[in-house]
């Protein structure tokens, strides 16, 4: 018979894999700093976006939170950037809403699941970094045309960019993994 | 690849602070300077948060790199938009004011005319979001460098969040090495395989694809390490019992101060702003004075 999976349980794995997720993404998001957006001013390229979405995705939303949150603040601590909580928060409702389709995947390398999957990266994306975008109304005082232009379109356009292309990847290998070890 | 956190012991004042305190002063300052746009309130918060920062003992050289990108976010959001563009004020400054170029500017040689609606309201409104902005920094700033990542998960843990969530970050601290580690080797490996993750160039889609082959197997064997921790810690009890701790924090006089006087900030504030109706945009007689407006 098969489980049916709990989309808000956070047991001991859930633990374990947001603990995995955050580090991961902190040391991904510091190793890969140096990749920038060719012609594209001082917007970092992180690839490592694709972190949060796959663990929101592969365990649930709030692996996806924490790995984003915390990832994000693990990030800042190794670059020396200094901490922005409202920034780690939009980071951590991304992988939240991509946590969201957990429960309605059962096989990663299946088409649906993973178009499925694409969208709610997109939403989660477009969410968590308006709601950090957002606030920089609320923090700085910066007028919403200032917010879209300077802060949510130059966040979100990259981080789909690579959420997009790497999840479904690492959705495919974490089949392979799952097969291999009959879990 | 060599990970170092940015903090080390300084011996600053900043350490002996229980940083549970150091976290609540924190987000009330934040929470309470939000509230001000009145210049000679900012000023407060500007001098608080600059004195707070000097208690880190934090040298300009370690925090250069987050003042940069402090100060790229201050050129895009005040001088290109506030300034230049106009947009920026966000509804706080109200329309109309007084222009600093009321004839517009004219351009040398060419004797174009150009249509410049700066107004010294804005130029002061700018000031008060430099304020603002900067002392936010201030204090957000010194975290990495004066906060031990030991501390993260007991603090946590102190502030109320569950035992489940305190040790998730507790751990997550643990396993940055390893998984840089894991990711140095990844790297040698495949570097040695002929991958070039360093050549630029290409396309958005072909860097991607160059950033692949190091991210999967990563993710991939951290995944499958966290199985066996995972079995260990259930084999242990894990979430069975509240946890204890192997650094106690305990707070001092000097940390119940620093509550105290976060909380009479936070509270001030909201009674100045909210029930008093203090502390909102405005711009000082003496300011439009210096320009012969008034």
């Amino acid at each position: 018979m098969e489980e049916k999976k709990s989309l808000w349980k956070f047991g001991t794995r859930e633990v374990v894999n947001s603990a995995i997720g955050a580090a991961l993404y902190g040391v991904l998001s510091f190793a890969t700093n140096f990749l920038q957006l060719p012609s594209a001013g001082n917007v970092a390229f992180r690839p490592a976006v694709a972190i949060p979405l796959f663990f929101g995705v592969a365990f649930g939303p709030w692996v996806g939170f924490i790995t984003g949150f915390f990832g994000n603040i693990i990030g800042d601590l190794l670059s020396g950037y200094g901490l922005w909580i409202w920034w780690d928060l939009g980071n951590g409702i991304m992988g939240l809403i991509a946590g969201l389709v957990a429960n309605q995947i059962t096989n990663y390398r299946d088409g649906k699941s993973i178009l499925k999957a694409e969208l709610y990266c997109a939403l989660g994306i477009v969410v968590g970094m308006g709601v950090a975008a957002l606030s920089e109304m609320w923090v700085s005082g910066a007028d919403i045309n200032t917010v879209i232009y300077f802060n949510f379109i130059p966040a979100v356009i990259p981080n789909l960019i690579n959420g997009l292309i790497l999840v479904p990847i690492l959705m495919v290998a974490y089949q392979a993994i799952l097969s291999r070890s009959g879990r | 690849m060599l990970i170092t956190w940015g903090f080390r012991i300084r011996n600053s004042i900043m350490e002996r602070i229980d940083p549970r305190a150091r976290w609540i002063f924190s987000l009330a300052f934040l929470f309470s300077v939000t509230m001000f746009w009145d210049a000679r309130f900012l000023l407060f918060f500007f001098i608080l948060g600059f004195g707070w920062y000097s208690l880190a003992g934090v040298k300009w050289k370690e925090s250069r790199r987050a003042w940069t990108l402090v100060s790229i976010i201050l050129f895009t959001m005040i001088v290109v938009n506030t300034i230049i563009t106009g947009g920026g004020a966000g509804g706080i400054v109200p329309p109309g004011g007084h222009l600093v170029w009321p004839e517009g500017i004219t351009i040398p040689l060419f004797g174009w005319t150009i249509d410049f609606g700066l107004t010294y309201e804005r130029i002061w409104f700018a000031q008060c979001q430099i304020l603002r902005i900067v002392s936010i920094s201030a204090i957000f700033i010194i975290i990495p460098f004066s906060m031990d990542p030991r501390l993260y998960g007991v603090t946590f843990k102190g502030l109320g969040f569950s035992d489940k969530l305190a040790y998730t970050m507790e751990l997550a601290f643990r396993y940055v090495p390893t998984l840089a580690r894991d990711f140095s080797v990844t790297l040698d490996a495949q570097k040695a395989r002929g991958y070039e993750l360093e050549r630029m160039g290409g396309s958005l889609f072909q860097l991607l694809t160059r950033v692949a082959p190091l991210i999967v197997p990563v993710t991939m064997n951290s995944i499958l390490t966290g199985e066996d921790v995972t079995n260990a810690m259930d084999l242990r009890c894990f979430g069975t019992h509240p946890r204890t701790w192997l650094i106690k924090l305990t707070y001092h006089w000097s940390d119940f101060l620093i509550i105290a006087v976060s909380v009479v900030i936070l509270i001030t504030s909201f009674i100045l702003t909210t029930i008093l109706g203090v502390g909102g945009f405005t711009v000082p007689e003496w300011f439009l004075a210096l320009f012969g407006v008034v």
